[in-house]
């Protein structure tokens, strides 16, 4: 009997914002965030204090998942954060820094949760539909038929891990393998819509850099017994291949819920191991030369197997099945009854390679989008960057620009045509400008965190872009000659343009929209950030800083 | 511990749990987080799962959840205004009894209160509270309060078809109530287009509201780590889980459904299998291969492209039905299983047992099935082909935390439950009995209808004459026939035009009298053919009355008309209560019809308040009277709550005086708030805070025991069964 114990009450807070202790976490969080953003960021060591493994990264869902938050409202902070990088694995210390400087803006001006939340809404439409417009002057469509932009994505993406150690030249090397793979998985007669190939990528610890390489086909790799044995000698220019998902071992299916009365003398192993030296005997009369299975082969049938100078390779395990299905264009086989020849596949070789200190059958398809990359330090974040940037084919521009532009937009427009927001909202005057301040330093401070080093932010006047100077530079020099590009990479220094300190004071000016196409194809180390998920992390951030405002009970159960 | 330290206890109790509900109350409430032991954190603005949430340890706090949760599994709304409500209710009852007070309460109510501080009988409180709800509260509803009804119904004819527009306010209403206050437009507006999409014909929405309410979980999908206005509606049903074999088919696709393993076993549970020989089951394993086999292929024959499974199939399976071309999804819950069944009318395949032949008569077709990857998780996606009134449609929840799609999902599941109520008839246990006595006393009830009647007195006046004038006819023909005629409502407006529908199972009409009833009706408004109409079959109605003498005849009258809200400008249709002439022995049983709704913004409350006061006034008995005007004064609690935040000319004691004033002079009440809410709903919480209160009343005495208490079993009359 299980025993009851009395639940205890729970604890309730009310306006959980309010209490000291809550601000104090929320800017210690914001601190860890802020200090990690950008390439420049500072990386943090993990580590729980009685040993065991450290962990040094700049990444948010390596960070947001070790940190073990206690504070209720930072939990819901930190989950929204790890369910977006779970969805799109880029912009989580974006979102989360962005989250973190709406509540502490909000809180300073001191207004009503409700009109803030409502404004705060409203502009995050403003923003979206901006972004979403054609008249947006910070988003570049992506040309597939050049891979300049899609490799400066892929770049961006590796520099703003700093935790991967990478100079500056195995970035460029790691950036253009990543691009091939994918391109690999892009099948060459395409219909209505793309089926991406598949990309596995083999991790391989303690090796250069520089030796990664993109291989087509598929990676096993291999014991050392296999490695004694060696290769068959090739009989044709293809090899025949079946695969299985049934296990092979001779065990014994389900019986069923009944009993099985099993007669003295009786040995089933012994009638399942005929059944399986019998399929052996169906290959080998069928001519395959490769036997490949999920899961375990029964030592005897790998005996007989190799005395006929099959290759068997066993516990491949499910998640390689798909590729190899793909590679070899074979039907897994799920019985252990006769096979019917259509299920057997075929690949054009089979070698052994040796990397680093591991052996691996290659797989060399006769043709295919599938290929394995073989990664010396592993970084699959960019991976999912470029297919959602296939999904939605533009990128938004990197390194600051598009949230200051964002910033100078969205103050532009609320100050030139309030009335309307006025009138559906409900709120006066002073509200919204109070709350749009809030909002748009809430982005400028974002931008400005990817400055560590103690340098100056500033704003250009007519783009709105963001450029950085560096820190203990002359005060009166001339602007142009000490800053060179703007945090992009799009536009120099040259152009006649006036800049202003960004936590300055000044007043809106209308940012140029319409970004001019030659404008993408020009520069050759464009910073750049995926679309799809840019968009989605400042919708998730404004979210949940709403959500966070809007509190007013905390009710924590004990048990 | 004696009564009147019950009432100060929990009356200290409910004012703990007040002060949390009503940080939620209403539109401009927020939200709460509740974290649970296990880690995971809710968002929260429903009153029921907060109250469940804290826990609590008072032994009247946990009646009072108890309460509140009996209440919500019947209507699905109503727990912080239940709480709020019994709050003030209990600071009446005690600020009677409480001398100290006395500054505060009018004279009458003071005396009372001494004669019951003096009795210290709190039991004859719940008693007169008891009769309170079963007479006085069903009899100021139907008698004062069903005036203001409106109807959520758009036309008057007997098939009842819904209104797109009051369907979004009322829901509108609803969800800000329940979900954070940047989403409940997105919310209301997204369970209005998924009803209005799932709904095949216009008056099959009963069934669609049974469907969803039972099968709401498998109707909705939730994604986190989105955007909440990613949220979005798919036509077709979302299974969570992937297919195990996928084979692409275009077309319409033929599917089964099984409920136990193709492929036969070695044994039944139950048989036992006896092994002799190796070559024994090499045999049997080849037969069962063969036969699973044989079976897969006859599917295959019989064009079946889908497999639906509520069991895990063999590897054998799904290897041939690969080979077969047949997609395969494995493992559905019964719930799928069931809602798959009622919406296509698919029954499960029984696998013959032991003869080689097969029949497949239960297969139906879906339009598509295909994958569907919602953020890196893969779903089965199928096209069904409804063949009831529901067209399935899944509601995709998306909310960059789990705790806010959970508080979706609770809300939207609440407002199925709402709606579900709001389009039962409810009966009152209020029955009119009509008497000559009644009859002498209240001629006629006259109904205006509110917000409608923005007619110059001149008319309403010229519409009175005629009428008394027909009574006065009606009750000389009653006086010979011993009939007694009873009317309830009976209002025309002459520039509108009406819709009278005459039900009559003998129509006689003496053509004499008729004729002579229209001449006199014409003199008295010759030009108001709408009026005329109306009596006519008024007159109609009685000589067909007095022909058939002592059966009852019913005489429906839906006089419907459409007026404009102060508001919107939405078209609101007002609901009329039917007009039912009886004979002298028998009874009418009132009831709330399905569809009345009130505006929000506690027009409910004010106008329950209005005329318990008036009702209290004309009471005879003083404990009634004492009940009433605790209850009516309680009943403001709700609207104070909720026109706190506002200033100035929306502040509760202008908004209370405007409408004061408004049905003293029998205008229109004008809502500063478009919106709507059920009035059965409402209903329904004051009768459960009523029941509540006086279980807490008939308490006197809490005893603290150690273990759980045993249940209590009449074991005699069990043995008698």
């Amino acid at each position: 009997m299980s025993r009851f114990e009395a639940k205890k009450p729970s604890l309730c807070k009310s306006e959980p914002l309010t209490s000291e202790r809550v601000r104090a976490t929320l800017s210690v969080l914001k601190g860890i965030v802020t200090s990690c953003y950008g390439p420049l960021g500072r990386l943090k060591q993990l580590h729980n204090g009685l040993g065991g493994s450290v962990c040094t990264t700049s990444q948010s869902s390596a960070l947001l998942a070790n940190l073990s938050v206690t504070h209720p409202i930072l939990k819901i902070l930190t989950t929204s954060m790890q369910n977006h990088v779970s969805c799109f694995s880029d912009c989580g210390l974006f979102t989360a820094i962005l989250c973190c400087n709406l509540i502490e803006n909000a809180q300073r001006i001191g207004l009503t949760p409700s009109t803030v939340i409502k404004l705060n809404k409203h502009l995050l439409r403003l923003c979206i539909s901006y972004l979403k417009s054609e008249a947006c002057g910070c988003r570049i469509p992506v040309d597939f038929s050049s891979t300049q932009i899609l490799l400066c994505l892929v770049r961006s993406i590796l520099t703003s891990k700093p935790a991967s150690m990478l100079t500056r030249k195995e970035i460029d090397h790691i950036s253009t393998l990543i691009l091939r793979a994918f391109l690999l998985t892009i099948p060459e007669n395409t219909e209505d819509h793309i089926i991406l190939g598949e990309s596995i990528i083999v991790p391989l610890k303690g090796q250069r850099v520089i030796d990664s390489t993109v291989l087509p086909g598929i990676l096993i790799e291999m014991s050392e017994v296999q490695l004694m044995k060696g290769l068959p000698v090739k009989k044709s220019d293809s090899l025949k291949v079946a695969l299985f998902c049934a296990s092979l071992s001779g065990d014994l299916s389900d019986t069923g819920e009944g009993t099985v009365v099993v007669s003295y003398g009786v040995s089933l192993e012994n009638a399942v191991l005929d059944q399986l030296l019998n399929l052996g005997r169906q290959l080998v009369s069928d001519h395959v030369d490769l036997v490949m299975c999920q899961k375990v082969i029964h030592p005897s049938l790998k005996q007989f197997l190799s005395m006929h100078r099959v290759i068997a390779i066993d516990r491949v395990g499910v998640a390689l099945m798909e590729p190899l299905s793909k590679v070899t264009g074979s039907q897994p086989v799920g019985s252990l009854g006769s096979i019917s020849p259509s299920s057997y596949g075929s690949v054009k070789d089979l070698c052994t390679a040796k990397f680093g200190f591991k052996h691996f059958f290659h797989l060399i398809p006769n043709e295919a989008t599938v290929c394995s990359l073989l990664l010396c330090n592993r970084n699959d974040t960019a991976w999912d960057e470029l297919k959602l940037t296939l999904k939605e084919p533009c990128v938004l521009l990197g390194g600051g620009c598009t949230e200051t532009h964002l910033a100078a937009y969205i103050r532009h427009k609320t100050c030139n045509e309030p009335e309307s927001i006025l009138k559906d909202e409900g709120c006066n005057q002073t509200e919204l400008h109070l709350i749009t301040e809030a909002f748009c330093s809430a982005l400028e401070s974002l931008a400005a965190s990817l400055e560590h080093d103690g340098g100056e932010i500033l704003t250009d006047m007519k783009y709105g872009h963001f450029w950085s100077l560096q820190a203990d530079s002359p005060s009166i020099v001339n602007w142009p000659d000490l800053l060179s590009r703007c945090g992009c990479g799009l536009y120099n220094s040259q152009e006649e343009l006036s800049w202003s300190f960004l936590r300055s004071t000044c007043h809106p000016f209308a940012p140029q929209t319409f970004l001019p196409h030659e404008a993408a194809g020009s520069a050759n180390y464009l910073t750049l950030d995926c679309f799809t998920a840019k968009l989605n992390g400042l919708q998730v951030a404004v979210e949940t800083a709403n959500l966070i405002l809007d509190l007013s009970y905390v009710i924590e159960d004990k048990n | 511990m004696a009564g009147p330290v019950s009432v100060k206890a929990a009356l200290e109790v409910a004012e703990v749990l007040e002060t949390i509900v009503s940080g939620c109350v209403g539109p401009e409430g927020r939200q709460v987080l509740c974290t649970k032991p296990t880690g995971e954190v809710l968002l929260s603005r429903d009153g029921g799962r907060l109250l469940q949430v804290l826990h609590l340890e008072h032994p009247i706090a946990r009646m009072m959840v108890a309460c509140v949760s009996s209440h919500l599994r019947k209507t699905g709304d109503g727990a912080k205004t239940f709480v709020i409500f019994l709050c003030h209710l209990l600071r009446g009852l005690h600020a009677v009894t409480d001398k100290r007070k006395d500054s505060l309460i009018s004279e009458n109510i003071q005396t009372h209160g001494r004669h019951w501080k003096n009795c210290c009988q709190w039991k004859f409180i719940s008693q007169a509270l008891v009769t309170f709800q079963t007479q006085v509260l069903d009899y100021v509803m139907d008698q004062y309060l069903s005036r203001h009804f409106l109807s959520i119904f758009s036309s008057s004819t007997k098939e009842r078809t819904l209104c797109r527009n009051s369907l979004e306010l009322l829901l509108e209403a609803y969800f800000c109530g329940r979900v954070g206050r940047n989403n409940h437009n997105f919310i209301s507006q997204l369970m209005c287009d998924y009803f209005f999409k799932c709904m095949a014909c216009e008056s099959g929405f009963e069934e669609v509201f049974e469907l969803v309410d039972d099968c709401f979980v498998e109707l909705n999908v939730g994604v986190t780590g989105l955007p909440v206005s990613d949220s979005r509606i798919m036509a077709g049903l979302v299974l969570h889980r992937d297919f195990s074999v996928y084979c692409p088919a275009d077309g319409d696709i033929r599917t089964v459904i099984v409920t136990e393993t193709i492929q036969p076993a070695f044994s039944t549970s139950g048989s036992e299998f006896i092994l002799n020989s190796e070559a024994q089951f090499q045999a049997s394993q080849f037969w069962i291969m063969e036969r699973t086999k044989a079976m897969m292929k006859y599917l295959e024959s019989q064009n079946v492209k889908l497999l639906l499974s509520s069991v895990k199939q063999p590897d054998l399976v799904i290897f041939c039905a690969r080979l077969k071309g047949i997609s395969v999804v494995e493992c559905l819950s019964s719930g799928e299983v069931s809602l798959i069944q009622r919406v296509i009318g698919l029954s499960p395949f029984v696998l013959p047992q032991a003869s080689s032949q097969f029949e497949i008569s239960n297969t139906a077709l879906v339009k598509f099935c295909k994958p569907l990857v919602l953020r890196a998780k893969r779903y089965v996606h199928l096209g069904l082909i409804s063949t009831c009134s529901f067209i399935p449609h899944c509601l995709v929840l998306c909310g960059p935390v789990q705790g806010l799609v959970e508080q979706h999902k609770d809300a939207l599941y609440g407002a199925f439950k709402m709606l579900r109520q709001l389009f039962k008839d409810l009966d009152l246990n209020y029955v009119t009995q009509a008497s000559d006595q009644n009859y002498t006393s209240s001629p006629l009830i006259y109904k205006n209808s509110r917000e409608s009647n923005q007619l110059p007195e001149v008319v309403n006046g010229s519409i009175q004459s005629p009428h008394q004038g027909t009574i006065v006819k009606n009750r000389d023909e009653l006086a010979k026939t011993q009939t007694y005629l009873k009317v309830y409502s009976n209002l025309v407006v002459p520039s509108v035009e009406l819709e009278t529908r005459i039900l009559c199972s003998t129509p006689k009409v003496t053509p004499t009298d008729t004729y002579q009833t229209d001449e006199t009706l014409r003199c008295f408004s010759p030009n108001k053919t709408g009026i005329i109409d109306n009596h006519e079959s008024f007159t109609e109605s009685n000589s067909a009355n007095s022909t058939t003498e002592n059966t009852r005849i019913e005489i429906s009258y839906e006089n419907l008309q459409v007026t404009k809200t102060a508001g919107k400008g939405s078209m609101l249709p007002v609901r009329y209560k039917s007009l039912e002439i009886c004979t002298s022995q028998s009874y009418c049983f009132s009831s709330i019809p399905a569809g009345c709704v009130l505006p929000v913004g506690g027009n409910f409350e004010i106008l329950l308040h209005y005329y318990l006061l008036n009702y209290a006034k004309i009471c005879q008995q003083s404990e009634e009277t004492m009940v009433s005007m605790i209850i009516a004064n309680a009943l403001l609690g709700i609207p104070k709550i909720l026109y706190k935040s506002k200033k100035g000319n929306y502040s509760f004691p202008q908004i209370y005086l405007k409408a004061l004033h408004a049905l003293q002079t029998s205008q229109p009440m004008v809502s500063s708030q478009t919106g709507l809410e059920s009035v059965v709903g409402k209903y329904q919480l004051l009768t459960s805070v009523l029941q509540c209160l006086t279980k807490i009343l008939t308490i006197d005495l809490v005893i603290n025991i150690k273990r759980q208490p045993q249940e209590i079993y009449d074991q005699d009359s069990e043995e008698e069964l």
